[in-house]
């Protein structure tokens, strides 16, 4: 019998790679033993779309939808799409890890609306999550970037936040098993795992 | 899928739908991408050829399951999956065929609603269809269960000689969960000598409809004795949450949330037709009945009018009909528990801890980002084309659409003005067409994709050259399905052993029409001159757009590196009192730099296709 369910919510723009990570996530948790449900948005909404993958660790089959407030780890693939997951999901039980990537909508680039300051957002997530984590832009992050693999940078901070339930030692070996190539994500994910014991939770300044 | 141990897998509710489709024998799949029911028949494709199933995208959701009929009718067990919209252009024959009947082979319809219209241009619940039709209907709500009513529609079907349908939504198709597999019998599918007789209902349709009202009635009474539907029989309880689909697993969910056991949670498996007697016993001794459904009260209204004629109105119930469940959008736990508490009048813990005016100042932040065409679409340079052509003509053009890709042309400063169903651009334009006899004084575009060409457009298309609509009509062919995720259809380039190629220049031609032309929509001058060059034209003008989707080049594994760069002249740019690239164009490749007031070009988002080039008016886009 699990204790209690881990509850994981990636949140990105469509083609950010959060249907991979949330497999990589997935896998790790079947290792472990875990009854996983994975709940995810597809189609239509990836084409530039705000996109959620939810991921519920459990002995039973919970909802594909994680309840409001209940979300362990949230995995912030961009600035503002992890704002908008926590206003609708995240509560103080939240721990998040929020990636400095923007990614404009039209209506940001052409001037139309502002895209939010970075202070702001991060203001905001703190006064909603328990812990807030905003990756400083390290060389290894932009590495992650160059190598499209962002997300594997993000899932190797959560992983670490979530060691106790989902061993981080189990997520490496799902990526070694279904990522192809390998190489760049176990990287990036080494990198991530290793930013944790080097950042700390943000502090408002207001 | 993701293997655990032997015989348990993590699949998708589709995934668990093919594999269902497999373990059942099932010998023949025809269908129609749509989210969120396509990756049923794309993992059936995968294994066609070692299970001998033979499986097609049909050119649209009727001929998909008049092909299934068809095979059913020889004896061969069919399937045809489809989303919500698919079964609306199926339904004129499936109304048909109930009565008809669907012969020794079996036949299943799996049909996947999209509550909240995720990926959708409706909300609609197609449930109404199982009752419009009088044919049995499952809602399965795990991915195991996706797996397991497969075969059981299927016995439903064969025994009965009916359609059987099931319906998923858009959060068990989409969903992953742990499926615990049985084996897939080796078999040999072999046809039946000949059909069954009497396929039609003339000259008595009426009599037709009464022996399937009987068969109806015998499913009924199985159904209340199926093993598929169940409670948590928890006893004492004097709460009953009727549950069907995914959102029995939300009423689980939120039963849990709440310390009391006075809550029993039901899950209705099969919910056309009703199966009064279990219903009944469920019912005995409670107080109150909370109904959790997606989209309609389908099982609610049922189980009033059941209530109502057995006098059990001394239960006090909750749902849709008073307003305790919403009636539109998809449901969630929290919804659930929301409903369970206004409803029973339960405590519960509160789910999040922020206050009401912490999460206001947050959404104040936010943007909303709707879909946007991707970097190099070529949908984007038509419509930028599109664009022009409505300000030349002072805003005096409509542009009629439809369903694919372009439907983004909503979002793209309204370049395209209308978007309900497949084929319905051209088939509105016949009559925007019409209206210069009464004084509309605005021309009339109506746009389309190639697959949406093959499905729907044909029957409007011959009538706007029959009835001399006043029309330009815009395929953007990019010879794939790619809303749903690069499906061939009949005009595709690379075509399946034993499938030709068609031409949708010839079939096109064969319409006649009184100015066609073929442009190349990575061309924007080129585009611009030839729509101009239309639009100027009386009658139905036909215009076909080589067009190129990135997402299937770069499936394909077509690399930009040698291409020439697209480089900002930031002599020529005449910065922010222009800035036409980046706040008209809108390429996710273009950035505008606010300290140096230039465009900047994102080089890990660019994939060089030279088509900003021409959007610049000063020269300031240039090939490195």
């Amino acid at each position: 019998m699990v204790d209690r369910p881990l509850n994981i919510l990636i949140a990105g723009v469509g083609g950010q790679g959060s249907l991979l990570a949330g497999d990589v996530l997935a896998t790790a948790a079947v290792s472990h033993g875990y009854r996983p449900v994975v709940g995810q948005t597809f189609g239509a909404p990836r084409r530039g779309g705000s996109v959620l993958t939810h991921l519920r660790f459990s002995d039973i089959d919970l909802g594909p939808l994680i309840p409001y407030g209940k979300v362990d780890v949230l995995i912030g693939l961009e600035l503002m799409e992890s704002l908008r997951a926590a206003i609708s999901h995240c509560g103080l039980k939240t721990r998040a890890v929020v990636s400095p990537i923007r990614v404009h909508t039209a209506a940001t680039l052409s001037g139309e609306e502002k895209y939010p300051e970075e202070g702001a957002v991060l203001d905001s997530l703190a006064s909603i999550c328990g812990e807030v984590y905003d990756l400083d832009r390290l060389s290894e992050l932009d590495k992650a970037l160059a190598s499209r693999s962002l997300n594997m940078y993000l899932v190797g901070f959560a992983a670490g936040l979530a060691e106790e339930q989902l061993p981080s030692k189990k997520v490496r070996k799902a990526i070694s098993d279904i990522v192809s190539p390998p190489e760049p994500s176990l990287e990036s994910f080494d990198n991530g795992l290793a930013a944790l014991k080097t950042t700390r939770s943000y502090r408002s300044e207001i | 899928m993701i293997e655990r141990g032997t015989s348990e897998v993590l699949m998708s509710g589709n995934e668990a739908f093919a594999r269902g489709a497999l373990e059942a024998g099932i010998g023949f799949c025809a269908s129609y991408p749509g989210t969120p029911s396509t990756e049923i028949t794309t993992t059936l494709m995968s294994l066609a050829k070692i299970h001998g199933v033979y499986v097609e995208w049909s050119t649209n959701e009727k001929v998909a399951l008049e092909a299934c009929a068809g095979a059913s009718w020889g004896g061969i067990a069919a399937i045809c999956p489809m989303k919500s919209l698919g079964l609306n252009v199926a339904s004129d024959f499936l109304l048909n065929l109930n009565l008809s009947g669907s012969g020794p082979g079996g036949l299943v319809i799996i049909v996947c609603d999209d509550p909240r219209g995720h990926s959708s241009s409706n909300e609609q619940d197609s449930r109404f269809y199982s009752k419009a039709s009088y044919l049995p209907q499952f809602e399965p709500s795990t991915c195991q269960q996706a797996k397991d009513v497969v075969p059981v529609a299927l016995d439903i079907s064969r025994e009965y000689q009916i359609p059987v349908i099931v319906r998923s939504t858009t959060r068990l198709s989409h969903s992953r969960g742990i499926v615990k597999l049985e084996k897939v019998p080796k078999r040999k599918h072999s046809a039946a000598k000949d059909i069954p007789d009497d396929l039609y209902n003339v000259p008595s349709p009426h009599l037709r409809h009464r022996m399937l009202l009987d068969k109806l009635g015998d499913i009924a009474i199985e159904f209340s004795s199926s093993p598929l539907n169940s409670t948590t029989k928890t006893a004492g309880a004097d709460t009953l949450i009727i549950a069907t689909g995914v959102a029995h697993r939300y009423a689980l969910e939120a039963a849990s949330l709440f310390d009391s056991m006075s809550l029993e949670v039901a899950n209705l498996v099969t919910s056309n037709p009703l199966p009064g007697t279990l219903l009944k016993e469920w019912l005995r001794g409670k107080k109150s009945v909370l109904f959790v459904e997606e989209v309609d009260p389908f099982v609610e209204e049922q189980v009033l009018t059941l209530c109502a004629k057995d006098d059990l109105s001394a239960i006090q119930f909750f749902g849709k009909h008073d307003g305790t469940v919403p009636s539109h959008g998809e449901l969630n736990t929290d919804i659930v528990v929301d409903a369970v508490a206004r409803s029973v009048g339960l405590d519960v813990e509160l789910l999040g801890d922020t206050t009401p005016k912490t999460i206001e100042k947050a959404k104040a932040l936010l943007v909303p980002r709707p879909p946007t065409f991707c970097t190099g679409c070529t949908h984007r340079n038509v419509y930028w084309a599109i664009r022009k052509i409505k300000q030349r003509l002072k805003d005096k053009l409509v542009v009629a659409g439809d369903i694919g890709c372009y439907s983004l042309g909503v979002f793209y400063e309204h370049a395209m003005d209308t978007m309900q169903s497949m084929g319905s651009g051209i088939g509105t334009a016949c009559g925007l067409g019409q209206l210069h006899r009464f004084g509309f004084e605005s021309k009339v575009i109506a746009v389309a994709g190639d697959s949406t060409f093959y499905h729907a457009c044909i029957p409007a298309l011959i009538n706007a050259k029959h009835k001399g609509a006043d029309v330009t009509f815009i395929v953007m062919d990019n010879a794939t399905t790619a809303m749903t995720g690069f499906q061939p259809h009949p005009g595709s380039s690379i075509q399946e052993d034993g499938m030709v190629q068609m031409s949708l220049d010839r079939i096109v031609d064969a319409i006649e029409p009184d100015f066609f032309a073929r442009g190349n929509a990575a061309d924007i001058p080129d585009a611009i001159d030839l729509i101009w060059d239309a639009v100027q034209k009386d009658g139905l003008k036909a215009l076909v757009f080589d067009s190129i989707c990135r997402l299937e080049e770069q499936r394909l594994g077509v690399a930009y590196e040698d291409q020439a760069k697209v480089t900002v002249d930031i002599d020529n740019c005449w910065g922010e009192k222009c800035k036409i690239c980046v706040a008209q164009f809108s390429c996710p490749a273009l950035e505008w730099n606010e300290k140096t007031d230039h465009p900047v070009i994102l080089e890990h988002e660019c994939i060089r296709c030279g088509a900003c080039i021409a959007v610049c008016p000063h020269d300031a886009l240039k090939e490195e």
